[in-house]
């Protein structure tokens, strides 16, 4: 179990959590689900170390490798596919164990014969493929997901969420999704936490077993 | 393939015309050491092209325009980057970049001149001229690489020696290009202008500075379409050399 302890944490004067605790479950998918500017970020930020929080602490994290799916893509237009991916993944395998593993994620989201290709040239739905399998390729424990399909049609959208689907069930990580997003958020996680501002509170913690439940509950929100 | 003709035939136009100012000034004017016409300035040229002096002069006027002109890129994108990142650094080299590019070029070509040799005299000179615009050049280029990039790197816990080499360097790349493109050009004025005060045996300077004493004004004339020639020259090679490299990058 990985937990938020106690943690505040401000920006300026805004006091964006204070004496936060959450709790995520490993190997599950948890999903933050809010409006926009609630600090569903900032707690993911915290979960991955990119923010340290002014007081509390995080536990279960230690020695824990993360991978991150953004908003935008993130990827180094100077490189094409294979070398992104080969970037995050040079101090962890050997070169052989690397070009396995980048053409074995590449083929899962069915980018195998763009891997030469210029981040310029790619559109936004495969950069964002390009992204996740980086995220997946790379050994993490947790994988924080932050609203990775926003921007995506729908039908982009859908065939992410299903090669989301397929990754996840072969390596079964702890996952922090955040998005604002009712049908993605039943869709993926096994738990949902509802949050309000501000500071964050958790207005519910749901464990999606009936969606159609669930779905009310998060539409009445 | 039309349309370059065309862009080609205009820019022969402009410069015969040009040409043509330049020669109907030196009729008005009508004293050749004030004015000396393109004919007698084209014919002089044609007169240096001939000997064998002029292509050892050219020689080694390049190599002391180039030799200030890479030391000073591999030394202002080395410090550029890493006071790029390290603010401290940053602030600890800024004033002396600010005054190097305020000293007069005089100034500094006389202090080299009691410092060095008469041949390195311009390359000292070139160097400490091209440095600052390579160094101000990268540093803004270091600082405007994406923090969201570097997030990603630091999610990743990619090693900061990489961080350096694939993300701060290639963001900076256009404006290192930008930076030694300008400092190119501004080499060659220098390093000429040291030469003609530090006058060493073969150098274009040297030869400024005996047209100027023997009043043989078409020569000197000559000579400086000569340098204006290299430094285009140069130009284009380099931006054709980055061009190239961002194809197969």
């Amino acid at each position: 179990m990985i937990k938020l302890i106690d943690v505040t944490k401000r920006f300026d004067d805004l006091i964006l959590l204070k004496d936060f605790d959450i709790s995520f479950e490993k190997n599950k998918i948890t999903c933050l689900f809010g409006p926009s500017g609630v600090g569903k970020t900032t707690i993911a930020n915290i979960v991955a170390g990119i923010v340290p929080p002014d007081k509390g602490f995080v536990e279960g994290v230690d020695n824990s490798l993360f991978s991150y799916v953004f908003q935008e893509p993130r990827l180094l237009k100077w490189y094409n596919v294979y070398e992104n991916i080969d970037f995050v993944l040079k101090d962890v395998y050997e070169q052989e164990k690397r070009v396995e593993i980048i053409n074995n994620y590449l083929e899962m989201v069915e980018l195998g014969r763009y891997k030469n290709y210029k981040i310029d040239a790619l559109s936004g739905g495969m950069a964002q493929r390009v992204s996740l399998a980086r995220a997946f390729a790379y050994p993490s424990h947790i994988l924080i997901m932050d609203e990775p399909f926003k921007g995506l049609d729908f039908k982009l959208r859908n065939e992410m969420i299903s090669l989301f689907k397929r990754m996840w069930e072969a390596s079964q990580r702890t996952v922090v999704f955040i998005t604002h997003d009712v049908e993605e958020a039943i869709d993926l996680s096994h738990v949902i936490y509802t949050l309000k501002d501000r500071p964050v509170e958790i207005i519910d913690r749901l464990i999606v077993n009936n969606k159609e439940e669930i779905k009310n509950k998060l539409l009445s929100l | 393939m039309m349309n370059s003709i065309l862009r080609n035939k205009n820019k022969l136009f402009i410069i015969l015309f040009w040409i043509l100012v330049w020669e109907i000034l030196s009729l008005i004017i009508g004293q050749e050491i004030y004015l000396p016409s393109p004919h007698a300035a084209f014919s002089s040229l044609i007169n240096l092209l001939t000997s064998k002096e002029t292509y050892i002069t050219i020689c080694y006027s390049t190599y002391r325009t180039l030799a200030g002109f890479f030391l000073s890129c591999l030394s202002g994108i080395l410090l550029g980057i890493i006071c790029g990142i390290q603010k401290p650094l940053y602030d600890l080299f800024n004033p002396l970049i600010i005054i190097m590019r305020t000293i007069p070029v005089m100034s500094i070509i006389i202090i080299a001149i009691m410092w060095f040799r008469d041949t390195n005299v311009p390359i000292f000179v070139a160097f400490l001229m091209c440095f600052p615009i390579i160094w101000t050049n990268t540093v803004s280029g270091i600082r405007s690489t994406d923090v969201k990039l570097l997030e990603m790197c630091e999610v990743y816990k990619i090693r900061r020696m990489r961080v350096i080499r694939s993300v701060y360097f290639y963001s900076s790349l256009p404006y290192i290009k930008a930076g030694m493109v300008s400092a190119l050009g501004i080499g060659w004025k220098v390093t000429s202008a040291a030469e003609v005060l530090s006058l060493p045996k073969y150098s274009i300077g040297r030869f400024l500075y005996d047209s100027k004493v023997y009043l043989e004004i078409p020569d000197l004339f000559a000579w400086t379409v000569i340098i204006v020639s290299l430094s285009f020259l140069f130009e284009g090679l380099l931006k054709t050399i980055f061009r190239s490299g961002d194809k197969y990058d």
